[in-house]
This record gives structure tokens, C-alpha cells and sequence, in this order.
């Protein structure tokens, strides 16, 4: 009983601790804060991926903060708030909030490309510039002022999945001439397979299956069905990841062992290796960046948050990092300042070693011209670069036969 | 050949939406409740299976009674504390309680869980078996056999136990099953543990193929209804067979059409029987 009630007080002393350091902590730095606005899904289907995601930004505004803030702004803390936006259809209420409430000098987020287009009308009207990881093609394409894009467009990604995979298999000594897309009918996933279908129209390789599927599919066995008898000598998902473990499983089933080339997202996430166990083994995917090219930042975020840095993760990583370099340049909290700052970012140390190649330059529609998509592969607990040879850290394993 | 590879497809995968809807369509023939949050007991019966597989190492078909057990109690707390407070008001408020109960549970599941993707890993998940160039999918065909079992037993249980009588009794007429000596609102209680229970028992067994995370009830909650519309509202019988019809549609129109169509083909047809057999298959037939 005793025991009981200590533990209730304790509980009770918790909270209202945590109530004084809330209604403290902002009176103390008020005056030196950059506030940065956070728009990820915390909740829904996609948390999993907005948590690592709202981690690596998390990562970096802490490791800005220790090294003495912002220093052109008297040594600026940066302040992170962070907006929940499950649904494309909560982003403009989020954004909105951010903006005027929060004050904030730019919002980072988030890899959601139909969550994105929905935030960044929204800073295009309040003349706040967002810098997000997202990369469904439209979003730099509608000739907006405010919008920055870290990473390569979809297409780029399709085009990257299959060029990549070509190259590789010519390394193995096999020549593909029969490839199967299959991919989930949402932005992200039209946007990669229109880049995956242009590619291969354009290496002269016959595309026998290409199906979108629904997200949240429950069964991919007429699918798969179609991807055996179409003997194509290469499969392309395009899928998060409840999707993708379905779709591996069920060619097991079907003793299928082709190459599996994913399209990111759902294949190169710690849950997928939890998933499938040695199966994942040798699972290729193309990929926006990977843990082993920064492992200094990397190994900080396995030990503070327990799994690998995901590509979600140092992409919003490098995407906070050039927001906070542009205030620096700025010398302002002033919206339409940092993102002058913004546009004529050049930057290739630091954090922008998160990005492949390791350069951060935008171009007229925000895109940054320097990145480029690079392929993985599961090899052990872990997936490793294998592609490009400029950034590679091991060799592909062709003729996967994945798991086997 | 693709043709009889559907229709396996379609049979093995209807055979469990079948025990997934039998719940709902026990839960409305007697209680004459529609439940919203049914879908939500389906993924609490899939993280009681995924933990037995994860703590005890218990494979989920086997752990799937353990489900039932679990949402039987659940089930059966709800219906005595919830739902016997509005079992004589008006729809409207059965229906917001249900829908808040479906919020409720989704979301203390994403607080307790966390929001991340939950599978099991066992050794039969990427076997098959073959037969002449076609391809039984083996978690398919264990969850099929479940099923079947757990049927069996149901069928069993409500023709000849006591209780089973009062259930059928009560579903029928419940003032003359009162008069004759049933105690009705212990009935509903073990009906609504029932129906959701057998809900929890299909979420078991699909666990090998399927990802349980939070939101899981979301996907199949719709085809949940289509079932046992399909099959007629409250008939056991028929929500199997609703099961089977959805299960080899959808398997049949990834034949024909793009398989983002599936379920466009298969709700066309649901208009097409509401149109001309609103009674469902089965119902009066």
C-alpha cells in the first residue's frame, strides 16, 4: 500500500517538474532562439519513419546548440517544434499553426510527398521557406520561390533504380532484358515507377509486368503470380514496408529467387531485416543516402536512439543543418532573409556530408543539384553502400538469390 | 492453369476473411449491434499472437486460441461495462459508442506499441507446396485449416451447448428466450466476447503473412462489412461464404484487370447483390 502511494507521488512530482521546466525553459532564452518548425506523421502509418526522420534533425539542432548555437545571432539556441501531421489533409492546419504562432523561420519536413505539396502552399503563401527530403516531382516543379529539396526528384530515383541494377548485373555477368514493376499507387510510388519505365524505354528493356497496387494490400499472391509467368529477370517494388515483406515472402513461396531491386523506403529500414530475418540477406535497394557515409554522425545515432541511421533520417538531418547555416548567413530571423540564404547555399562540409557526394546546391526550383541517388545492399545486419564506385564501401553481391 | 492458381488464391485467403466476419455477423444477428470497432479487436488479437510469439515461442496459428482467450475476456468487460448501458437506446448512440471505441482502442494500441510494424518470422512463411505447377501457399493453407476448426467448433457449439441454444435462442426472439428462462444480458455478453473473440482468432492466424501495427484494423474494416452484408447481416453460414465470394473475386479480378482494381470490381458486385438480393447470398435462401 505504502509502496503504492510513494510510487503515485513520484509520479505526481514527475509531472509537475516537467510542468516547471516547460513554463521556465522558454523564459529564460526567449530573447536567443532561432525557432525551426518540425512537420512529421508521429502518428499513423508512416510514424516509424517520421520518428527516425524527427531524430536526425533532433540530432544535429543538439550538436549546433553544444557547439555554441548560432553564432552570428550572439551564440542563438535552436528551438525545434515539432508539428504531428498523420494525413496530407492536417498539413495546412499544422503548417499554419507553425507560422503563426510559432513564428517560425522555416519548417524542415518531411519525406510524405503528398504531405509536403499540402505544407509547402502554405509557406509559399506565408513566405517561409521550407528545406524537405521529399521527392514526388512536383514539388520543384511548380515554380515555387520558398520550397528546397535536399534530395534527387523521384523520376531521378526510378531512372537511378534502374541504370544502378543494369550496371550491376552487367558486373555479375547478367544481362537483363525483362524487368517487372510493382509499385504502391501513391505519389511516391507513381513518380518512382515513371522514372523506372522511362529508363527502361530508353535502355531498350521490355517492362512485362507493370502494376500498381493499393496501399495497404493485404494479399500480393495474383501479383506475384504475374511477375512468375511473365519471366522477368528483375523485380522492382516500390513499396513501404508491410507491402515489401509480402512481396519477398510470397516469391519464397513461389520459389522465386530473381534479384530483388526495392525502391527505398519500406527496404532499407531496420523493421525490414526484424521482418525477414535472413531473407533480407543481399535484398538491393536504391537508396537517398546511407549510415556508412557519415559514420561519425551515424554511430552518435545508433547510440542515442538504438537502431541505424536511417536515409529519412540524415536527409532531415542535412535538411535542418542547411536551414540553420542559412540563418547563420542571414544574420536574421527574418523569413524572407534565410531564404535568399538559402538560394545561394554552396555547402559541402559538416553535416552536408549526409547527402551523397557530400554537396548541398540549390537551383532555381530548389532543387539540390549536387545529390544523386545511391544503391544498397543488406549484407549482415545492416545495409551497405554498393553503388556508385566513388561513394561505395563494399562490392555488390549479384546473383542474390537473396536469403538462399 | 493462372485460373485453378486463383482460385486456390482466392479460397484459402476467403476462408479467413470468412472467420474474421463471422464475429461481426455473430455479433449483429444476436446483439443486433453494429459494432465500428470490430476491426480493432481483429489487431488486438494480432499483438496478443505476436507476443506469445515473441515472449513464449509459440507459433501464431497455435497462439491464436490465446487471442480468443484474451479478446473473449475483453470482449466480454466491454459488452457488461459499455454496451449493456446502451443496448436499449436509440442507434445513434450505439453506433457513437462503438465509433469512440474504435478510437479508443487504436490509439492506446499506438501508446502502448508504439507505432511501428510487427511481424513474426517463422519457417513455413515462405514455403508452398506444390502440386503439378501449382503453388499452396503453406500460411495460407494453415490459416485455411484453422479456420475450418475453429468453424467446426462454432457450429458445434451453438447447436448443441446450453449457452449455444440461449445464443440462437435470444437472436431469434429475445422476450420469448427471456420467458423461457435465459438470462439475456449474460447471453449478449458471452456473444459479444464470442464474436469478437473469433475476430481475434482469425487476426492469429493471419499473422504470419500479415504485419500487425496499429492501424492494421483500417484494412479491414470495409471488407469486414462487404463480408457479411454479402453473406446477409447476422447469418453465420453466410459470412463464410461471403468470406470465400470476396476472397476469389479479388483473386479472379487480378486475372483480368490491374489489381488496383480489385477491390472496384468487387464493390461493383456488392452493389450488384445489394440491388438484387438485399437479404445477402444465404439469407432466406
Amino acid at each position: 500500500m505504502y509502496a503504492l502511494k510513494a510510487s503515485k507521488l513520484n509520479i505526481i512530482a514527475g509531472i509537475l517538474a516537467t510542468f516547471l521546466l516547460v513554463c521556465i525553459h522558454p523564459a529564460f532564452g526567449a530573447d536567443n532562439e532561432v525557432t525551426i518548425g518540425i512537420v512529421q506523421p508521429l502518428s499513423g502509418p508512416n510514424a516509424q519513419f517520421g520518428i527516425n526522420a524527427m531524430h536526425g534533425s533532433e540530432l544535429v539542432a543538439e550538436t549546433i546548440n553544444a557547439q555554441g548555437g548560432i553564432k552570428s545571432l550572439g551564440g542563438a539556441r535552436i528551438k525545434l517544434v515539432v508539428a504531428d501531421v498523420p494525413t496530407p489533409n492536417t498539413a495546412a492546419a499544422a503548417t499554419q499553426r507553425l507560422i503563426s504562432q510559432n513564428k517560425v523561420v522555416g519548417i524542415v519536413g518531411t519525406f510524405v510527398s503528398s504531405t509536403t505539396l499540402g505544407v509547402s502552399e502554405v509557406t509559399e503563401r506565408a513566405g517561409v521557406p521550407i528545406v524537405t527530403f521529399a521527392f514526388a516531382d512536383q514539388i520543384t516543379e511548380r515554380g515555387y520561390r520558398y520550397v528546397f529539396q535536399v534530395s534527387p526528384k523521384g523520376t531521378a530515383f526510378g531512372q537511378a533504380q534502374l541504370k544502378y541494377a543494369i550496371e550491376l548485373g552487367k558486373a555479375g555477368g547478367e544481362a537483363i532484358d525483362k524487368i517487372a514493376i510493382l509499385y504502391e499507387d501513391t505519389a511516391y510510388g507513381t513518380a518512382q515507377a515513371k522514372g523506372l519505365r522511362e529508363a527502361a524505354v530508353e535502355a531498350g528493356i521490355k517492362v512485362v509486368v507493370d502494376e500498381a497496387y493499393p496501399l495497404g494490400i493485404t494479399d500480393v499472391s495474383s501479383l506475384v503470380n504475374k511477375v512468375r509467368t511473365s519471366e522477368a529477370k528483375i523485380v522492382f517494388p516500390v513499396s513501404y514496408l508491410n507491402d515489401s515483406l509480402l512481396i519477398i515472402r510470397t516469391m519464397r513461396q513461389q520459389q522465386m529467387d530473381i534479384p530483388v531491386i526495392g525502391g527505398a523506403a519500406g527496404y532499407i529500414i531496420p523493421d525490414f531485416r526484424k521482418g525477414l530475418g535472413d531473407l533480407a540477406q543481399n535484398v538491393l535497394s536504391v537508396a537517398s543516402s546511407n549510415h556508412d557515409l557519415y559514420p561519425d554522425l551515424a554511430s552518435r545515432f545508433k547510440d542515442k536512439y538504438g537502431s541505424f541511421m536511417t536515409h529519412e533520417a540524415l536527409m532531415h538531418a542535412a535538411s535542418l543543418a542547411v536551414l540553420a547555416k542559412a540563418v547563420e548567413k542571414a544574420g536574421s530571423k527574418d523569413p524572407e532573409k534565410v531564404r535568399d540564404a538559402l538560394a545561394s547555399t554552396d555547402d559541402c562540409d559538416g553535416f552536408a556530408r549526409c547527402v551523397p557526394g557530400g554537396c548541398v546546391r540549390f537551383n532555381e526550383a530548389g532543387l539540390n543539384t549536387r545529390a544523386f541517388p545511391i544503391m544498397v545492399q543488406w549484407q549482415g545486419e545492416e545495409p551497405v553502400t554498393v553503388y556508385p564506385k566513388e561513394v561505395a564501401r563494399a562490392a555488390a553481391v549479384w546473383h542474390a538469390k537473396s536469403g538462399r | 492453369m493462372s485460373f485453378i492458381q486463383s482460385l486456390i488464391d482466392g479460397i484459402l485467403i476467403g476462408g479467413v476473411y470468412g472467420i474474421i466476419a463471422t464475429g461481426l455477423s455473430l455479433v449483429f444477428g444476436v446483439l443486433g449491434l453494429v459494432n465500428f470497432a470490430h476491426a480493432e479487436f481483429l489487431m488486438v488479437g494480432m499483438y496478443v499472437a505476436w507476443f506469445a510469439w515473441h515472449y513464449l515461442g509459440l507459433d501464431p496459428i497455435l497462439a491464436a486460441p490465446l487471442s480468443f482467450a484474451v479478446v473473449f475476456l475483453l470482449g466480454y468487460a466491454v459488452q457488461r461495462h459499455l454496451l449493456d448501458r446502451v443496448m436499449k437506446a436509440s442507434p445513434t448512440a450505439q453506433i457513437f459508442l462503438t465509433v469512440g471505441l474504435l478510437i479508443v482502442l487504436e490509439n492506446a494500441a499506438l501508446v502502448i506499441f508504439g507505432s511501428g510494424f510487427r511481424s513474426v518470422n517463422v519457417p513455413y512463411q515462405v514455403e508452398s507446396f506444390r502440386l503439378a505447377g501449382l503453388f499452396v501457399s503453406a500460411p495460407y493453407l494453415y490459416a485455411f485449416g484453422a479456420t475450418l476448426v475453429v468453424n467446426l467448433a462454432l457450429w458445434l457449439f451453438l447447436e448443441r451447448s446450453w449457452i449455444g441454444r440461449g445464443i440462437r435462442a435470444v437472436a431469434q426472439d429475445p422476450m420469448a428466450a427471456i420467458l423461457s428462462g435465459v438470462d439475456s444480458k449474460r447471453t449478449y455478453r458471452i456473444a459479444f466476447g464470442l464474436g469478437v473473440g473469433l475476430t481475434a482468432f482469425g487476426g492469429g492466424v493471419i499473422l504470419p503473412y500479415i504485419t500487425v501495427s496499429p492501424t492494421v484494423g483500417g484494412q479491414f474494416v470495409v471488407l469486414m462489412f462487404t463480408v457479411v452484408v454479402l453473406g446477409g447481416l447476422g447469418s453465420i453460414l453466410g459470412a463464410l461464404a461471403g468470406g470465400l465470394a470476396v476472397g476469389i473475386i479479388q483473386s479472379f479480378s487480378a486475372l483480368f484487370f490491374p489489381i488496383s482494381l480489385q477491390n472496384l470490381v468487387l464493390f461493383i458486385i456488392f452493389i450488384g447483390v445489394l440491388a438484387f438480393r438485399p437479404q445477402g447470398l444465404l439469407k432466406g435462401a
